[in-house]
């Protein structure tokens, strides 16, 4: 992992104002991002969630892949492969549920290109993921 | 310290060298450089990533020997306080003279030293002497780190190490085996021989490939060798591995030990360097930083990447081998050997297209996790879903023993021509199509990407590791020497 590199990308979110942070300490490296608006609002949903997203093994030249929710959080039966679980994390003293969602795999993203995308792109990512609600 | 070797690149020799020599043969010249590094617990690596050259009236030229005026050190020295890499210098000797350090060197050395402190903190401070001697260059250095002076062992040139004196006295020359190599000699000359025994080749992969290449070096006479490579042998691999047999399946060793073995028997004066354990792992990485060149012969994409690493990082050229047998129903329809020259000023993997960067992720996940994307792709499967985002089967590349062999005699005699500086290889990538007709041969020149990570990572060392593309996952056993 390169812890370097990452805390680059989460310093140029945080310029714009995102809160995301490098867990080192949780069950296996994660980026979280705290309070990522969601299209949950009109379907009395909530309007916003912290998302965790697990840091490859080998990253940045193994792809960024899948995201995860709060376990239990509704969202999560709404959301595009939130019912396939991909695996439990727990990090910020909480379990969170991995879903199958892979937007650098013809999953909605470009291919990935680690000279292009990083932790800092893949909020993007998460943000048009949590606004395709079924 | 026991090894402080420094690497010149290509490009940065041929800025280099006119400069320094550019007041031959009476009068000496100099430079300041910047040099990426690596040091470990026993070793140091310096990498000339960038020559300073001094702007008109920045040394004074009324003077035959070198003197430094204070705007030119200000400038270097104000500079690195914004840069992390190594500040030292460079200085040719008159022609004919030899390179140990004079009285005026070291008062220079002694003042330099503690003045770039001030800016550079702890980094090294190198300082290397160049000169004509005979029709060759020879050089010599020095590194003040940690309160002390080490002498710089090697000076490597783009894989051929120039004749060094050390701490004042002469290059210390290995005794070669004179029959053995005789026909070698005999070709490429004594001069030959000799620097093969002084090298440091570093061999990645110690399967199919890496054996035979392994073997040909040793046999060349090769000084030393670091081999790596973290797997054990097992019966598929004895139709290929030289040296390998059945007892070392049935007792579970490792490649590296039975490269080992085998070296011994060919030559028991080789030293040998075994390293179970996986590039970039930072115990294999210390031991290549020190090599002359280094062949890259596994056929994992996240070696091949962490290796084109190493070459830019440490100004190292690497050779890469790769082999492809196809065929179906009992014909094979091609097979193909792909030679790819790394090196400084090259174009690196990426900028090739040469990197599937899901196949990376999928060969540095850990197990587990790759079982359950392999679960999750088969369900997927089952349920008429695109198994895509969950893994990618992998094709299981088959080759064969005279194939592979092919390929690391190619590999090891580019090697052998970098080292000895008796011949280039002259491509940067080269495919033979065996068995065609006629055999095909092709070499081609590629471009770099001018925005691609590797124009920023040449020389400098571990620096940057923000820039670093290939990390070691977690799950990676811990490097064993053997």
């Amino acid at each position: 992992m390169s812890q370097e590199r990452i805390e680059r990308e989460l310093s140029s979110l945080r310029d714009g104002g995102i809160v995301a942070e490098l867990l080192t300490q949780a069950s296996r490296p994660v980026v979280l991002y705290r309070g990522v608006p969601t299209g949950g609002a009109p379907l009395s949903l909530p309007a916003t969630t912290d998302v965790i997203v697990p840091v490859p093994d080998g990253y940045p030249a193994a792809p960024i892949d899948l995201a995860g929710l709060p376990t239990g959080s509704p969202l999560l039966s709404r959301l595009r492969g939130g019912q396939n679980n991909q695996g439990n994390v727990t990090a910020d003293g909480r379990n969170w549920q991995l879903a199958s969602y892979h937007p650098h795999s013809n999953g909605g993203g470009p291919p990935y290109d680690p000279q292009l995308h990083g932790f800092h792109t893949y909020l993007d990512q998460l943000i048009a993921w949590l606004h395709r609600i079924d | 310290m026991q090894d402080v070797t420094v690497h010149i690149s290509k490009p940065q020799w041929s800025t280099l060298a006119p400069h320094l020599f550019s007041r031959y043969p009476n009068s000496e010249w100099a430079t300041w450089l910047e040099f990426g590094w690596r040091a470990s617990a026993d070793s140091l690596a310096l990498a000339v990533r960038h020559c300073d050259l001094p702007r008109a009236g920045e040394l004074d030229d009324a003077v035959a020997h070198v003197a430094f005026q204070e705007p030119y050190s200000l400038r270097i020295a104000l500079q690195a306080e914004k840069h992390p890499f190594a500040v030292g210098v460079a200085h040719s000797h008159p022609k004919t003279c030899l390179p140990i350090a004079s009285s005026i060197d070291d008062d220079m050395d002694g003042y330099y030293s503690d003045y770039l402190s001030g800016f550079t903190g702890d980094r090294p401070y190198p300082s290397l002497i160049f000169s004509e001697v005979d029709g060759e260059v020879i050089g010599s250095g020095r590194v003040w780190r940690s309160g002390r002076w080490h002498p710089v062992t090697r000076i490597v040139l783009e894989g051929r190490a120039i004749p060094t004196w050390v701490a004042g006295n002469p290059p210390i020359e290995k005794p070669i085996l004179e029959k053995r190599v005789a026909r070698l000699s005999g070709a490429m000359g004594r001069r030959a021989a000799q620097r093969l025994r002084d090298a440091r080749i570093g061999v990645v992969g110690a399967g199919g490939t890496g054996a035979p290449a392994i073997e040909i070096l040793a046999r060349a006479g090769v000084g030393h060798l670091i081999v790596v490579d973290p797997d054990t042998v097992d019966h598929s691999n004895l139709e290929r591995v030289h040296g390998a047999y059945e007892s070392d399946v049935a007792r579970n060793r490792s490649k590296v030990e039975v490269a080992r073995d085998h070296v011994r028997a060919i030559d028991p004066e080789i030293s040998l360097t075994g390293l179970v354990g996986r590039i970039p792992q930072p115990q294999v990485v210390d031991a290549l930083a020190q090599c002359n060149v280094i062949l890259g012969c596994t056929d994992q994409q996240h070696s091949r990447l962490a290796l084109n690493e190493i070459a830019l990082r440490y100004c190292i050229p690497v050779i890469d081998t790769g082999v492809t047998l196809e065929g179906t129903d009992g014909q094979v329809n091609a097979q193909i050997i792909q030679l790819l020259h790394l090196a400084a000023g090259s174009a690196c993997v990426v900028c090739r297209g040469m990197v599937d960067w899901k196949r990376i992720g999928q060969e540095l996940m850990n197990p587990e996790e790759q079982l359950r994307r392999r679960n999750a792709a088969l369900e997927a499967r089952q349920r008429g879903e695109d198994p895509h985002g969950y893994w990618d089967d992998l094709p299981q590349l088959n080759t064969v023993g005279y194939l592979t062999t092919a390929a690391a005699s190619l590999a090891a005699g580019c090697a052998i021509g970098l080292v000895t500086g008796a011949f280039s290889s002259g491509f940067e990538r080269a495919q033979w199509t065996y068995f065609a007709t006629p055999i095909e041969a092709l070499a081609w020149h590629e471009h770099r990407n001018s925005h691609c990570f590797c124009a920023r990572i040449e020389g400098v060392g571990a620096q940057c590791p923000e820039e670093q593309m290939v990390n070691c996952p977690a799950h990676w056993q811990a490097v064993r020497a053997v």
